[in-house]
């Protein structure tokens, strides 16, 4: 049991600021802390940028770095003598292959991937020139928190951090409470494979974010925003600093908190999030309570992504109605990463539901003969190129069994064999279960052993029960990620039936 | 009904089941008969939701739901063993085949140890998956005297950690490590005698697999024992617990069931396994008195308080009541320190009394 007055959100900073992992500095961050030492070591244990320290470079084993030849700048490393470990996708797929060094820079990469050009019409527009008049929040003010909110309503904004909530619910359903104290949490630890457009947002237009944060933060009546950054992002967080420090009256009655992320995917999740910003393990909790009712400290919290949050200030500017008539087929426009089999990566903003091939276009076009893609991130699964002109939105993808999710896209051309494919994203979910829950702590060691044991001796009946362990992390799952777990190697075993035949395994390129 | 307010009523698999608001599906479904297994439940603690294995199906709900954690409203429809329920059942049990040995054949290592065999055996017959060989780490280099950790049986149900944080207070032990790797350590994994543990084996008793085990050595198959309630001298709380009896020799003691009696299925270091001295040769079993020759030698209750009576008598007589003092032991109850008192105060006349626990 904690002391009393113990100060357990200090927990995972004194242990970042201290150095390596010691059961002597955990009795010491207990002293500091009143934590007991015993879940002081298990929640540093959880967080892989606090248990592992080396010199070693952090080298990507994402599908986007594996497509881009991670293996080859293995081998060159090695060569090198550069001591690496292999990681989960770092955020950096626009510059794949990526290793980054012992502060958490690029290393080894290719220069950052493309935006759209710039243009004034675009709601974010990532190459314009970024504002710092705070002239949405002033309008904002004049308007009142109900006319924001109809406004908000108006402009049919779905959440950009994957399950497409509309924003004015949360908003609505923050502001009923009865707690006085309420807090906006900006979710700036971007994670899912294949996805990097918040890392560009905040570097490009930190203003955007800033100034949607005050508008949000003002509107539902929370004195403190928190801005959790992933820990990876060091660049990220450094430029909000500065931008935030820049800003004078604009943002008086504002208190901005940063709290980094240590090193685990399962942290952008809400509630794991709001776990590891008290100093806990980064372990969903059981929805209902939702954050909206209790969150951090257990008050009310508005959780929002990056992009969800960059919205805000063209909306107030221009119009709701403005907003919602920037989409294709659901409201506004759409940050799309795209990645993998393409000319030009990168972050393109489009009328959201556009198709692949839009988007591509964009993007300079395909790189060889398509085959598949994922249309947001490992947690969509695979498509077959028969979808290519599918509207890329929530609602379409979700009824074909998939998701638009972080809009991270990765293509991949006939040179991929998709159960390998399959497994490179069951590594990912394997590595990234927090383990709380038996389907998806199970589940995802038995998918990804299955894989490797089929693509290794080719033969199919290493695949038998697969079916019903995809359904029961499906179905039994505590959260999002067990829930999605399983779908690249479903989708994959459902569209490309021929993968999975005896003896089909040549390897990734 | 219980002596309990029910204000609303909920259907369980087509029945109406009166039920209080915010009461948990699993307190409401059981109390109408229905079989909902659990395995990280223990009424004691904060409900987890983690081992998934009471998930039922409550309409309106797109996702199965753990009964242990939804709470009962107005009007909830519920269903405990429908095909999808059932299907669940059995893959999660498969599920945890893979990864956790069942502690059959071992001997009995703690009273709810036998939940995962129990839960395994009613989902049906069981999907046969490879071993998946989860790298949980133990704390081999554990030489505390009387609790262990064995990892291959451990389903991470949490309620060994959550129990020594929420009931017993001490925090010695928590969840560590992450996904396959999360197991259940200390500090750095190091002996539960390194830690904050007060061996109060609280872990032991509520651990649903057998993994977080009485290391005493008994080689009693479940149900070879035969329980005997009775109170724990050791203290004057009055704690129930159970001897484990064969062959009119104690083997071990267990807690009852939580919600049983007045400690809840809690007991401390000492109730729980300080119980050798029971059948040990040098326990002092009749009151001994000292002869002539200062040898201790079997007497009588009567002889021997008729002695204590007259040495105070003497010492009274000679240097005064001031010269008494009266301490009474921490195991006795209220009404015997009440006694002593008493005693001490109105039959010699003396405030001199005390008792080793108020201080
Ligand atoms: C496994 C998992 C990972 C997630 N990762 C992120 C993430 O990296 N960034 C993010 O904004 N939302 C992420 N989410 C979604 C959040 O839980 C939450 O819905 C979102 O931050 C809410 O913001 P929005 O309404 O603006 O979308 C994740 C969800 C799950 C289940
Ligand atoms: S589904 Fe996976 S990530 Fe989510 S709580 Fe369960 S084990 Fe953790
Ligand atoms: S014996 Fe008691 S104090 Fe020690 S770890 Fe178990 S529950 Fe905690
Ligand atoms: S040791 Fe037992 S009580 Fe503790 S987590 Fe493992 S199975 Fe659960
Ligand atoms: S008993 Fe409900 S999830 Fe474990």
């Amino acid at each position: 049991m904690e002391r009393k007055n113990a100060t357990r959100e200090q927990v995972l900073l004194l242990l970042e600021q201290a150095g390596e992992l010691s059961p002597a500095l955990v009795r010491q961050v207990e002293r500091q802390t009143g934590v007991p030492e015993a879940e002081i070591w298990g929640t540093a244990r959880f967080y892989s940028l606090l248990s592992e320290r080396s010199a070693a470079l952090l080298l990507c084993r994402g599908l986007t770095c594996k497509l881009a030849g991670s293996r080859q700048l293995a081998a060159h490393l090695e060569q090198r003598g550069e001591p690496y470990r292999s990681v989960s996708c770092l955020g950096q797929c626009d510059r794949a292959p990526v290793a980054l060094d012992q502060d958490l820079l690029v290393r080894h990469g290719r220069a950052r991937g493309a935006v759209s050009p710039d243009d004034p019409d675009l709601p974010i527009n990532l190459a314009g020139q970024d504002d710092a008049s705070f002239a949405a929040l002033h309008r904002a003010r004049q308007l009142g928190p109900s006319a924001v909110l109809d406004t908000i309503e108006a402009s049919g904004l779905q959440g950009r951090g994957g399950a497409g909530f509309p924003a004015h619910a949360k908003w609505r359903a923050v502001r009923a409470q009865a707690s006085p104290l309420r807090h906006v949490v900006c979710n700036a630890d971007e994670g899912e494979p294949g996805t990097f457009k918040d890392r560009e947002i905040a570097l490009r237009r930190p203003y955007r974010l800033i100034e949607g944060l005050a508008i949000a933060a003002w509107t539902v009546g929370a004195g403190t925003i928190h801005i959790f950054v992933r820990g990876e992002f060091p660049r990220v967080r450094a430029g909000l600093e500065q931008a935030i420090a820049a800003v004078g009256e604009a943002l008086s009655g504002l208190d901005f908190r940063f709290v980094a992320g240590h090193g685990a995917y399962i942290c952008g999740e809400e509630t794991a999030l709001i776990q590891a910003m008290e100093g806990r393990r980064g372990t969903p909790r059981i929805k209902p309570p939702f954050p909206t009712q209790v969150g951090l400290h257990g008050q009310p919290t508005l959780v929002h992504n990056v992009e969800t949050l960059a919205c805000l200030p063209s909306i107030l500017l221009r119009g709701g109605e403005w907003f919602r008539a920037q989409g294709r087929t659901e409201p506004g426009s759409k940050l799309y990463c795209v990645t993998g089999h393409v000319h030009r990566p990168g972050v393109y903003e489009l009328p959201l539901g556009v198709t692949l091939d839009d988007l591509v276009d964009q993007a300079g076009g395909y790189v060889g003969s398509p085959r598949a893609f994922c249309p947001g991130g490992a947690s969509s699964g695979f498509l077959p190129m028969s979808m290519r002109d599918r509207p890329l939105d929530f609602q379409g993808l979700a009824r074909i069994g998939s998701m638009l999710g972080s809009a991270g896209v990765v293509v991949m051309n006939d040179t991929v064999n998709m159960a390998q494919a399959a497994l490179q994203q069951s590594i990912f979910f394997e590595d990234e279960s927090c383990g709380q829950c038996a389907p998806c702590r199970i589940g995802t060691q038995v998918l990804r052993q299955a894989l490797a044991r089929f693509l290794a001796e080719g033969s199919p009946g290493a695949l038998n029960g697969l079916d019903s362990v995809s359904w029961e992390m499906e179905q039994a799952s505590l959260c999002g990620l067990g829930m999605v777990a399983s779908r690249p190697y479903t989708s994959a075993r459902r569209y490309f039936p021929g993968d999975f035949q005896p003896a089909s395994s040549p390897e990734v390129s | 009904m219980n002596g309990m307010n029910h204000d609303i009523s909920i259907r369980i698999d087509g029945h109406s089941v009166p039920a209080r608001p915010g009461e948990s599906v699993l307190d409401v479904a059981r109390r109408a008969g229905a079989h909902v297994p659990t395995l990280c439940h223990d009424p004691r603690l904060e409900p987890a939701a983690v081992c998934r294995s009471c998930l039922v199906e409550i309409e309106g709900q797109a996702r199965l739901q753990p009964a242990c954690s939804f709470q009962a409203s107005p009007g909830l429809v519920v269903r405990t063993d429908s095909p999808r329920v059932r299907k669940h059942r059995q893959v999660l049990a498969s599920l945890y085949m893979a990864d956790h040995r069942l502690a059959d054949g071992l001997p009995q290592r703690s009273p709810a140890g036998s939940s995962l065999r129990g839960f395994a055996k009613a989902a049906g017959p069981l999907i046969q998956l490879h071993p998946v060989h989860s790298p949980r780490a133990g704390r081999p280099g554990d030489h505390n005297p009387y609790i262990g950790f064995d990892p291959g049986l451990c389903i991470l149900c949490a309620r060994c950690t959550r129990y020594c944080d929420q009931v017993h207070g001490a925090g010695a032990i928590a969840l560590a490590e992450r996904g396959r790797a999360t197991t259940v350590s200390t500090n750095g994994g190091a002996g539960l005698l390194h830690s904050s543990c007060e061996l109060c084996g609280g872990c032991v008793d509520t651990c649903p697999t057998g993994a977080m085990f009485d290391k005493k050595p008994s080689h009693h198959l479940p149900g070879q024992l035969r329980r005997v309630r009775t109170t724990c001298g050791f203290c004057g709380v009055g704690c129930q617990l159970d001897l484990n009896v064969k062959g009119g020799r104690v083997i071990k003691v267990t807690a009852p069931a939580p919600g049983q009696t007045i400690n809840d299925g809690n007991l401390c270091v000492k109730g729980r396994f300080a119980y050798d001295f029971i059948h040990h040769q040098d326990r002092l079993t009749q009151p001994m008195l000292r002869d002539g020759d200062g040898r201790l030698r079997p007497s009588t209750w009567p002889r021997a308080l008729e002695r204590v009576a007259t040495g105070l008598k003497r010492v009274q007589e000679r240097w005064g009541s001031g010269a008494l003092g009266f301490v009474s032991s921490s195991r006795c109850t209220s009404e015997e320190n009440y006694l002593l008192q008493k005693l001490a105060r109105a039959v010699f006349g003396t405030n001199n009394c005390h008792q080793c626990a108020a201080t």
